[in-house]
């Protein structure tokens, strides 16, 4: 029978009792008797235990002591309300930070899309050119590799296309897939009402069926249950609603969401624009043209297969098939990667953000414990009475380690849920902040909270809670008894002192790491704000519209241009109006197209594909986009007229040497006859901001006929003024003509500035949790030193120091301290500068005024925090301060 | 904090405890100060049984069902719990007595070979 407390405690009383009694009869006095008999007997308590731990199984016994200690950290902690609240909060902010980043990291590397199991471990295959240019595959070549390779589960493809859904006034832009018929069951991707889209979808060329997402039926179909059969337009084409997919599903285009999937075989109805080489492919031989770079391969490897596996046997496919191509416009070569790091979609520029990011959060976190470590240290300090009396009653080193250990984790456990609280609310803050910066595109983030960032951020609090517990617990676990028992409570030890001096030397350091990188990312930021794209888009409207949505051929299309760029040129308000295919900045490179030059020789493999752009007269004129050579177009260039070209200044030096020089030079656009250059302006920025100088030509819109155009128009009034005048315009002209946008052009551009805005919000967060982090570390750090040496300074006013002498005594100490650690910091910023060159603009890793910025922060914080606490201690009266020595 | 050891006293081997305390409760139902008085009376005070050590062996001996306890009233007119040996005990005891005789013997042809090996 298990014995209760109450059995464990008679037990021992009676056998006092009887030892008593015992002594009391051999006649010692009752009173010796009583002591005698405890002495002999031990430390009760630790017998009790012991009685105890006998009924107990090991584990529950183990289980037993650390409830206990438990129990006793959670009483210790709330007493020192203010240690733990301190704690508390230095660890939410680190580890929220990091809970953050990681949700994020994991959410790109472990499962970049939503609804997809095992997304991360996608491939992605792409072909490179003999020069280097990532291409799509074409259809035929898809269909090629697909029903050739036995490396993939099921290969199947997809491409990005922009949609316009509905007819008239209420049509609107979505983003879609063209997908090939094994889509969704290679994804596993289940329909919650209907069916998915199927292989013999793409079997049956021009079938016209579509599968939408569970946000385009909700948002846009009012969630109708019957939608299954009923027909929606895209690009004014019917189309038979067969499916909606399950509501977790957005696509496979990371960050965007995409609303509609159709078969592929349907494209030649569809006449999207697709990035290609030649620059007219009819629309029926879109799908057997094998330069009409399409499709995105995407499968799973078979089990067992490895990725170099799978890539050795693609070139075995590829290697006969590629020769029969021109190797610049062909992929001559197939690469493989892991759908995370794909240099193709949004991972390509989320990737460098969130390396940058992590290590960010990294520095945050070692910052935090750092912090949390000198605090545990200072408090270890007051403590050591209560640790000395443990080890005189008994306890083992081990124990009081132990017992130290448990109140740090318990220290920790809260920090971590707040942190973890805090991510969880702080991501769709995130999310939603970077969704309206989108807007009105459509975008997507598959970020989710999962039981996995639940593990992590219980590891991270524990290592922390073990890094910043486990030195200062070992130090106070160190105390001789002999110390303790003279009340010795002054910290003389030279460890302890080397260990806080390493604290604030390593503290200076991180947050001097942490303050370069923030302070870098925020000037990278007003750089790019700043940055000269090259043209001018304020009050200038942007209104697009696509000609075919209301049935208009090439020739009634010309008309239509003819009469609205009239009728906008008579109004008084509009300073300037033209037609432009393209909005620069749009982060994609619109439209490559492969030219050759008159009297120029290529190297063999030089890559003479270059941007264009179509546009009407005025254009130049209307965005402020300088002339440097020749002229501008106008209304001279049409059908009967000669073949004309506008090429930008870095074009016009490559193979002319000057502006002037190529005005009247002729290039030949792939496709199309000689044209002569008639004149150079100066470069823009095309597609990014961050790009170099590239390349980039105008074709004229009167030889070279488009129905997809947006209207420019700059005007005198407010921007939103114009846009409502220059929407107008349109109407007038056709009032049943789709507006597909009409807004002011900057929000067009707006995008290229997102990802710069997203990076430097989240690095200014992380630079501001480092500052305050290091600014309190740190002070409180030296400014405790200067604290303990109250003594000290008593001693030097006592024999006549001056105030000012002992100040400048510890603010000297400080700063020698503070030295080290700017230094340090500072290789390491130089030596990690590298990590933020891919999210970096218009500052080079090494700025210096970041750098000078950070550093005086650091030493302002150093400096005030020797001075002020060395300032009150030398005004306490010298007989105070040597009281206690 | 340690006393220093009375040089007259033996320390007990380690696993002799429980053979001891069985073997005194051979004599009758005891209870725990009463075991260790016995101990050393019979061993002529040379063994003496720290209380920090008999009562969780007492406690893990009965915890195996070697013993059973049950409460009463001491000579000393105090609740005390006695402590008996039970039937399984009874067989652990002779089994332990065994093993204890085959360990002198052990240890005694190791310490004097001579004599050992006329056995």
């Amino acid at each position: 029978m298990r014995p209760d407390e109450r059995d464990l405690d008679d037990e021992i009383r009676g056998h006092l009792a009887i030892s008593i009694r015992e002594r009391i009869d051999r006649g010692e006095n009752p009173e010796a008797a009583r002591l005698a008999a405890l002495r002999e007997f031990g430390y009760v308590p630790r017998l009790r235990d012991e009685m105890r731990r006998v009924w107990y199984s090991r584990g529950s016994d183990a289980m037993l002591d650390l409830a206990s200690d438990v129990r006793y950290a959670v009483r210790a902690l709330v007493k020192h309300r203010g240690f733990s609240l301190t704690v508390i909060g230095v660890l939410t902010l680190g580890i929220g930070l990091n809970a953050a980043v990681f949700t994020m990291v994991k959410g790109m590397l472990l499962s970049p899309l939503a609804g997809v199991a095992n997304s991360g471990r996608l491939v992605v295959l792409y072909g490179e050119t003999s020069t280097g240019r990532q291409l799509k595959l074409s259809y035929p070549d898809y269909r090629h590799l697909r029903d050739s390779n036995d490396a993939f589960v099921d290969l199947f493809g997809s491409s990005l296309v922009t949609i316009n859904l509905g007819r008239g006034k209420d049509a609107r832009q979505l983003s879609g897939e063209v997908v090939t018929g094994n889509y969704f069951q290679a994804l596993g991707v289940r329909a919650q009402l209907g069916r998915t889209l199927l292989p013999s979808d793409e079997a049956t060329p021009g079938q016209p069926v579509v599968v939408i997402s569970d946000g385009l039926w909700r948002r846009d179909l009012g969630a109708d249950p019957d939608i299954i059969g009923r027909t929606i337009d895209l690009n004014n084409v019917p189309l038979t609603v067969v499916g909606v997919t399950d509501p977790s599903f957005h696509g496979t285009i990371v960050s965007y969401d995409v609303e509609v999937f159709i078969p592929v075989t349907m494209t030649p109805q569809f006449r999207f624009n697709f990035e290609r080489l030649n620059s007219r492919v009819a629309p029926a031989e879109i799908l057997s043209d094998p330069y009409t770079y399409i499709l995105s391969p995407h499968g799973y490897l078979r089990p067992g297969m490895s990725l170099a596996g799978a890539a050795a046997q693609v070139d075995t496919i590829w290697a006969a098939r590629a020769g029969e191509r021109v190797a610049e416009e062909s992929p001559q070569q197939l690469r493989l990667s892991r759908f995370w790091n794909a240099p193709t979609g949004g991972q390509g520029f989320m990737l460098p953000t969130l390396m940058v990011l992590s290590a960010m959060g990294l520095l945050v976190l070692m910052l935090a414990c750092a912090n949390i470590a000198g605090l545990v240290l200072v408090r270890g300090l007051s403590r050591r009475g209560e640790i000395a009396v443990r080890l005189a009653l008994g306890a083992t080193r081990a124990r009081i380690v132990r017992l130290l250990v448990i109140e740090n984790l318990v220290l920790a456990a809260p920090g971590a849920v707040i942190g973890l609280l805090l991510a969880w609310r702080s991501i769709p803050l995130l999310v939603g902040y970077a969704e309206q910066m989108a807007a009105p595109q459509r975008i997507y983030f598959n970020i989710d909270l999962s039981s996995l960032d639940l593990t992590f951020t219980a590891v991270v609090a524990c290592v922390c809670a073990l890094v910043f517990g486990l030195v200062p617990a070992l130090q106070s676990s160190r105390i001789s008894l002999v110390s303790a028992i003279n009340e010795d409570a002054s910290p003389r030890g030279a460890a302890r002192n080397r260990l806080r001096t390493g604290l604030v030397v390593a503290q200076v350091a991180v947050s001097l790491l942490l303050l370069v990188g923030s302070g870098l990312a925020t000037r990278s930021v007003e750089a790019a704000r700043r940055a000269d794209p090259g043209f001018d888009g304020d009050r200038v409207a942007a209104i697009h519209f696509d000609l075919k949505q209301n049935g208009y051929d090439e020739a009634r299309g010309r008309a239509f241009y003819e009469q609205l760029l009239a009728a906008a040129r008579l109004d008084p308000a509009l300073e300037a109006v033209s037609l432009a295919q393209y909005t620069p900045l749009a982060l994609i490179d619109s439209r490559m197209q492969r030219v050759a030059v008159e009297g120029y020789a290529p190297r063999s493999g030089e890559d003479l594909s270059f941007m264009s752009n179509t546009v009407a007269p005025d254009y130049f004129r209307t965005l402020r986009i300088p002339l440097l050579a020749g002229r501008s177009f106008d209304d001279r260039d049409d059908e009967a007229g000669g073949r004309v070209v506008v090429v930008n200044h870095t074009l016009a030096e490559r193979f002319w040497g000057s502006a002037d020089a190529a005005v009247g030079q002729r290039i030949q656009i792939t496709g199309s006859d000689w044209s002569t250059v008639i004149g150079v302006v100066a470069d823009l920025k095309y597609s990014r901001i961050n790009e170099g100088p590239r390349p980039y030509f105008y074709q004229p819109l009167t030889q070279h006929y488009r129905s997809a155009m947006i209207l420019h128009a700059r005007g005198t009034e407010a921007v939103d003024v114009v846009v409502e005048r220059a929407r107008r315009h349109v109407l007038a002209v056709d009032p049943q003509l789709p507006i597909l946008g009409a807004k002011p052009f900057v929000q067009d551009t707006a995008g290229a500035f997102i990802f710069y805005d997203l990076t430097a919000f989240m690095l200014f967060i992380f630079g501001a949790a480092g500052m305050l982090l290091a600014a309190l570390g740190t002070y409180g750090l030296v400014s405790y030193t200067v604290r303990q040496s109250t003594q000290e300074i008593g001693i030097r006013m006592a024999l006549g120091a001056g105030r000012f002498s002992v100040v400048r005594g510890f603010l000297a100490r400080g700063l020698r301290l503070g030295a080290l650690g700017a230094v340090l910091g500072v290789a390491a910023a130089f030596l990690l500068g590298g990590l933020l060159r891919h999210v970096l603009f218009g500052v080079s890793a090494t700025d210096p005024v970041s750098f000078t910025q950070a550093l005086a922060l650091v030493f302002g914080v150093v400096t005030a925090a020797s001075i002020v606490p060395a300032w009150r201690a030398s005004r306490t009266s010298p007989l105070n301060a040597l009281r206690h020595l | 904090m340690a006393k220093s050891p009375d040089p007259e006293r033996l320390e007990i081997l380690q696993g002799t405890l429980d053979m001891l305390i069985l073997r005194t409760l051979q004599w009758g139902p005891r209870h725990g100060h009463g075991i260790g008085q016995a101990i050393a009376t019979h061993s002529d005070e040379l063994l003496k049984v720290e209380t920090g050590s008999l009562y969780p062996a007492l406690h893990r001996l009965e915890k195996r069902g070697w013993l059973a306890s049950e409460w009463g009233i001491s000579e000393a007119n105090h609740r005390a719990k006695f402590y008996r040996l039970t039937a399984a005990g009874k067989a652990q005891l002779a089994r332990e007595q065994d093993r204890w005789s085959q360990f002198v013997h052990a240890i005694g042809r190791v310490m004097n070979p001579a004599k050992a090996g006329k056995d």
